[in-house]
């Protein structure tokens, strides 16, 4: 059924939709109407759900570990200064293997004080062993809740959904609300292989010696490769059911374009405007969405900018004393082909401010205009600061 | 040893478990520093002169054990109805609450489960000596001390036998205090519990100074509480002037039931409790009533409340003035009074006042002095200490030879004038008297030390007869020591009270009750300080499981084979039952 429903409220279906047993938070701007719904839901009866309440991000995500660990459904939510302080648990989800799914929303860290959109937040977490998914839409962020948990649960790997802050999760849109029926049949009860045992009690993630380590460890990447492998079937049992896809990542007009501009998010809408007006002007210009950051998708990446002559990185993020994070990763990405187009990288919006059609054309022309790029990365729209010391 | 460790692995999943016990890991021998257990003693408890375990009365109160908690505080006060009403509790001027928010209102705890017993009908069961012993105690003086004196010896085993003057006991309480703060009944309750432990009270009995060397061979000891009767003089022209009156044998008439009509303006020369019970007397019988006070209100020796009780009964004070003649014209008297002015101190602490300006006068239609009394007949005052003569905190003990022991307490020995203060001398007294009996003159000190409170020097009986408050360390739990971030914010409960209109009109008890669930409440505000009250923080913060609990739940234990000294217990303890002390030896 369609409904008109704010992003963080397309979360908070989703997460009723795929039957969470435990959901675990920390309330914070602009993550709260997640939980704050979902607390609704659980009182409500909606959800036959534990909520429970603790006093901080950290214990919200090891609360959700000791859950997980019997062998249920567990879900979290937050943002920027809370995932900061999930950060040690991060690493600890990942390495117990556990597949929670959080939704965090982009949120510029502090100081100064910025509740806003910049995605440095989740991409200092690149590391932790997440799967991470970058939405675009209310609809994308409900499909992506709920498929998180098949893909998860099938390599055993924690996942999180990103989405923009306000641009995405204080937006309302149409979203398609899928029957419970429907979703049961993509995503059966979870069925742990393994989990705490009374009869059988052990200790989970005991000391672990030099000579096994490093095999855990192994196998963790093992596991973010068959994410990918595993990938494509799921979706095309999603789009089976509900007749949508996003692929990994969405290449739009790609082929025979000169010029790819690549982005994430919110923006990505913008950016299919501009491509059709550019387009419209005989300009040979294409649009690669990257949704997927975690695995990466090395191959699809080198297959849809392999072919272009240029391409362009937005980056709502910065690593500093590097370049935009994402421009990084795509330069990583196709460095090892022969012939590589050069990847232009720029810096917009960060702290929320607005990226819009002109900032993303005002790009496209840089781009034109240049053989090479003439450093990693350019920050647009910069104003003039004036020093009163 | 052999280690079994089981490695679920698929493809993609390599997952450490241990499916070991770690109790063969014994991290107790990581330790440095030891938890222990150790109960403290509050501050309350401590600052009352009776010595009451108040953190444990309000222990037991919050969890609806009125007669526990009521027993608890007749171990160590026989008066709990009556303290409730009229102590001036100065255990609530030492609340760690008063740090948070408002300190805890004991005085109304102690009241509600008085009158609550009361209500009941309920026997109390305290802990006493089963043994009897030889020595019969002779107790002079039927007043607070005397009373209180007879309570203790008899739990201590003493024959007692009481003597009173006046055809009714009570003393002080009975005579001195008005109704409108302390209702006969409720006096008379209180009376009837110690009467009920089969303690003679002789009234209209007087005693004369013979007695003293008459009551060898028959008694081992005298106890003498006989209090101030002899009223002080003004030492001024005309203070003996017809229709100048007593402030204390006034109270007593009204306590008879003597209600004279009274009008025009009234003057009490005066500033102790006395003085301001004779204006609000007189307020209630029709009268004007003006306090005069030599020294600034500041320096009345009457409790604060009681004053600002009386100012809102519409009695007027005014400080600063001395007097100097009283005569009477036209029916009137005339009072000339010299305005006086602080200059430096006196020895006492107090401001020192020299006269200040010309003299001015002032016309009433009676006069009241109550600016004290003194101790009736010589021979009830304490001797001056020698090697015979010791003198205690409330009370002093002459052993000389030719006489039964005397002890000498209440208003006459003790360390202030106050009821609670006649407890703590008779409890003094009496446990002054067991050691003396049964442990001789040389273990005196010694046994009285034993048995304090913190660091004194209230007195505890139940330390003395091997209670378990004995346990307790003598540490004084300070607010910096209770952690407070298990603690709400909630406002001290407010006194339900006459208004000042309905009080005028007679002489009806002020304060009223409060109900149960009120004072569960109020009681559940108390720290608890130095006390384990079983909230079992200790045993959910132990990372090493090392905290075991005993049948039911009560009495806990630390297994140090484990227990690696991490702290936790003790830094989560909200109310400091625990401490963390460095590990000794290797």
């Amino acid at each position: 059924m369609k409904r008109v429903l704010e992003g963080s409220q397309a979360v908070a279906e989703a997460v009723r939709l795929s039957r969470v047993a435990v959901i675990s938070a920390y309330p914070i701007t602009p993550q709260t109407h997640i939980v704050e719904t979902l607390s609704d839901f659980c009182a409500q009866g909606k959800m036959n759900a534990r909520f429970l309440r603790v006093e901080s991000e950290h214990s919200a995500l090891a609360s959700l570990i000791g859950a997980a660990t019997t062998g249920v459904r567990a879900f979290t939510a937050t943002s920027g200064q809370g995932l900061a302080l999930m950060h040690e648990v991060l690493h600890w989800t990942s390495g117990a293997r556990l597949p929670i799914v959080m939704a965090e929303v982009n949120r510029a860290l502090a100081p100064g004080w910025n509740i806003w959109i910049d995605q440095t937040d989740s991409l200092a977490q690149r590391d932790t062993g997440w799967i991470q998914f970058y939405c675009e839409s209310g609809q994308e962020v409900l499909d992506t809740v709920i498929q998180s948990y098949r893909l998860g649960e099938e390599v055993n790997m924690p996942v999180m959904v990103v989405l923009d802050a306000f641009f995405l999760s204080h937006t309302y849109e149409p979203v398609d609300v899928p029957e419970q029926e429907e979703v049961d049949r993509f995503l059966p009860p979870f069925v742990p292989k393994f989990k705490a045992d009374p009869a059988a009690p052990c200790a989970f993630g005991p000391l672990v010696p030099p000579a096994a380590y490093m095999e855990m460890r192994h196998s963790m990447a093992q596991a973010m490769e068959e994410a990918l492998r595993c990938y494509p079937a799921m979706e095309e049992a999603f789009e089976g059911l509900f007749g949508r896809r996003y692929g990994m990542v969405e290449a739009v007009h790609c082929e025979g374009s000169d010029i790819v501009l690549v982005t994430t998010g919110t923006v990505t809408s913008t950016c299919r405007q501009v491509l059709e007006e550019l387009r419209g002007k005989g300009e040979k210009v294409g649009l690669l969405k990257l949704r997927m950051f975690r695995p990466f998708p090395t191959d699809e990446i080198r297959r849809h900018l392999g072919g272009a002559k240029k391409v362009a990185v937005i980056d709502r993020n910065f690593s500093f004393g590097a370049s935009g994070i994402f421009a990084q990763e795509i330069r990583a990405a196709l460095c090892n082909e022969p012939g590589h187009p050069p990847v232009f990288g720029f810096v917009a919006g960060i702290g929320g401010r607005d990226v819009t059609a002109d900032t993303l054309k005002g790009i496209y022309e840089h781009v034109k205009a240049k053989e090479s790029p003439d450093r990693e990365s350019v920050w647009v729209g910069l104003q003039e600061v004036r020093n009163e010391a | 040893m052999e280690k079994r460790n089981d490695t679920a692995k698929t493809s993609l999943l390599i997952l450490p478990r241990t499916f070991t016990s770690t109790e063969a890991n014994k991290t107790g021998s990581w330790r440095y520093l030891r938890p222990r257990y150790e109960e403290k003693t509050s501050p309350c408890s401590n600052a009352c002169p009776a010595g009451e375990d108040i953190a444990r009365i309000e222990m037991l109160a919050e969890e609806g054990l009125f007669k526990e908690a009521w027993e608890t505080i007749l171990r160590e006060n026989p008066f709990p109805a009556i303290c409730g009403r009229v102590c001036f509790h100065p255990c609530e001027g030492r609340c760690n609450r008063k740090e948070f928010d408002e300190a805890v209102a004991i005085h109304q705890i102690e009241r509600f489960l008085a009158d609550t017993a009361r209500k009941n009908d309920s026997k109390p069961v305290i802990v006493g000596r089963n043994e009897k012993r030889p020595e019969k105690i002779a107790i002079a003086g039927a007043g607070p001390a005397g009373l209180a004196a007879a309570y203790f010896l008899t739990r201590l085993g003493y024959g007692c036998e009481i003597f009173e003057a006046r055809e009714e006991a009570g003393g002080i309480l009975r005579w001195g205090i008005p109704p409108y703060r302390l209702p006969l009944d409720v006096l008379q309750a209180e009376i009837a519990r110690i009467q009920d432990l089969g303690i003679p009270i002789r009234t209209g009995t007087p005693l004369g100074p013979s007695f003293l060397s008459e009551a060898r061979g028959k008694y081992a000891a005298v106890f003498l509480g006989c209090g101030h009767s002899r009223p002080r003089g003004l030492g001024i022209p005309g203070e003996d002037l017809e229709g100048v009156e007593e402030g204390l044998p006034f109270l007593a008439s009204i306590r008879r039931g003597d209600m004279p009509k009274i009008s025009g303006p009234v003057a009490v020369v005066g500033g102790g409790n006395s003085a301001v019970d004779v204006a609000r007397s007189v307020a209630r019988l029709g009268g004007e009533s003006w306090i005069l006070y030599r020294r600034r209100r500041e320096d009345m020796p009457a409790f604060e409340t009681e004053i600002l009780q009386a100012l809102e009964e519409g009695v007027k004070i005014r400080e600063l003035l001395a007097p100097v003649r009283l005569e009477r014209k036209n029916g009137r008297f005339v009072f000339t009074l010299q305005p006086m002015r602080v200059d430096g101190k006196d020895v006492d602490g107090r401001g020192r006042i020299v006269p200040d300006g010309d003299v001015e006068t002032m016309e009433f239609a009676k006069v009241f002095k109550a600016i004290g009394e003194e101790a009736g007949e010589d021979w009830y005052r304490p001797p001056a200490e020698d090697r015979d003569v010791l003198r205690l905190s409330n009370c002093t003990v002459s052993m000389k030879p030719g006489l039964p022991v005397l002890v000498y307490g209440g208003d006459l020995a003790a360390s202030l004038k106050s009821v609670v203060h006649a407890v703590a001398s008779a409890k003094e007294g009496a446990i002054a008297l067991d050691i003396l009996f049964r442990e001789g003159r040389e273990n005196l000190s010694g046994g009285l030390l034993k048995c304090r409170v913190g660091e004194g020097p209230s007195l505890s009986m139940e330390i003395h007869l091997g209670g378990p408050r004995g346990r307790r360390s003598s540490h004084i739990v300070s607010y910096s020591e209770i952690n407070a971030d298990y603690f709400q914010m909630a406002p001290r409960i407010t006194q339900p009270r006459l208004l000042p209109e309905e009080r005028l009109k007679g002489f009806d008890e002020i304060d009223l009750r409060i109900s149960a669930n009120l004072a569960i409440r109020e009681a559940g505000r108390c720290f608890n300080c130095g006390l384990c009250n079983q909230c079992d923080n200790c045993f959910l913060f132990c990372p090493d499981m090392s905290i075991h609990r005993g049948e039911g739940g009560t009495d806990r234990w630390i297994d140090y084979d484990y227990c690696k000294g991490c702290g936790l217990c003790a830094a989560e303890c909200p109310r400091n039952a625990m401490v963390l002390e460095e590990e000794k030896g290797s």
